[in-house]
C-alpha cells in the first residue's frame, strides 16, 4: 500500500479542503495517510471549534461566499471530506503536542473524534522517512 | 468498443453522480465498484470534466477494463467492467 504523509499547518477553509480533496484521491487510490496537524491547524480540529472555522488564507473570497459555493458544487466540506476518506482507507489523524498546546488542547478528548493520536515530532519524522509522498501544507 | 456497442451492453450498476463535482463521481465509482462482482459491467454518469479522465485511469490502475466514454448532452458515461 503506498503511503502518504501530510504536514498540516494551516486552519483555513480554503487549504483544510483541499486537504479533503486530496485525501480523498488517496482514499480512491487505496493509499494509507497520515495526516499531522501542525502549528496553526490544531485549531480546527479542537472539539469547541472545528464546526466553526472560517477564516480564509486569502482574500479573494469570503468565508460565506466559499462555503456558499461549494455547497452550490454539492460538495462536501473538510470535516466531511475527512470523514468520507477515513472510511475509505486507512487515514490516521496525529495532533502534534505542541500545536496542540498552542491552541489550547491537551487531551485526545479535547479534539473531534476523527483524531486517532497526540504525537511528538519524531513521529512525523518517521512518516516522512517511510511515505511515498510528502506533502506540507 | 464503438458508442453503439457501449451503448448496447447490458450494465449490471448505474451510478449517477451527475449532481457532484470533482472529486464526488470518482468517490462515487470507487464505492460502486465494491458492490458487484468481478467481469460484471458499471457506468458512471458524470458532468465533471475533471473525471472524465480520473475515472478511466482510476480503473485501469485499479485492475479494472476501461470499456469507453459515451458523451450525452451535457454528461458523460463511462463504462468499465470490474476486474
Amino acid at each position: 500500500m503506498a503511503k502518504m504523509t501530510i504536514g498540516l499547518s494551516t486552519s483555513s477553509i480554503d487549504k483544510l479542503t483541499s486537504v479533503g480533496v486530496i485525501l480523498s484521491g488517496a482514499a480512491a487510490d487505496d493509499m494509507e495517510v497520515d495526516v499531522f496537524v501542525l502549528v496553526n491547524a490544531a485549531h480546527a480540529f479542537l472539539k469547541d471549534k472545528a464546526d466553526t472555522i472560517s477564516n480564509m488564507s486569502e482574500d479573494v473570497q469570503t468565508p460565506e461566499e466559499f462555503k456558499a459555493s461549494l455547497e452550490k458544487l454539492s460538495t462536501p466540506s473538510w470535516i466531511e471530506f475527512f470523514e468520507m476518506a477515513k472510511e475509505m482507507t486507512e487515514v490516521k489523524i496525529y495532533i502534534c503536542s505542541l500545536a496542540g498546546k498552542i491552541a489550547g488542547g491537551e487531551k485526545d478528548e479535547d479534539f473531534i473524534d476523527m483524531v486517532d493520536e497526540i504525537c511528538g515530532i519524531g513521529e512525523y519524522i518517521e512518516s516522512l522517512q517511510e511515505c511515498d509522498v510528502n506533502l506540507f501544507i | 468498443m464503438t458508442t453503439e456497442e457501449l451503448q448496447a451492453l447490458n450494465v449490471d450498476k448505474s451510478v449517477d453522480a451527475r449532481g457532484t463535482a470533482c472529486p464526488g463521481p470518482l468517490l462515487a465509482a470507487k464505492k460502486a465498484i465494491g458492490e458487484i462482482s468481478s467481469g460484471q459491467i458499471m457506468e458512471v454518469l458524470s458532468a465533471d470534466e475533471g473525471t472524465k479522465k480520473d475515472i478511466p485511469k482510476w480503473a485501469t490502475k485499479k485492475g479494472h477494463e476501461y470499456l469507453g466514454t459515451v458523451e450525452e448532452s451535457g454528461y458523460f458515461k463511462i463504462y468499465m467492467k470490474k476486474g
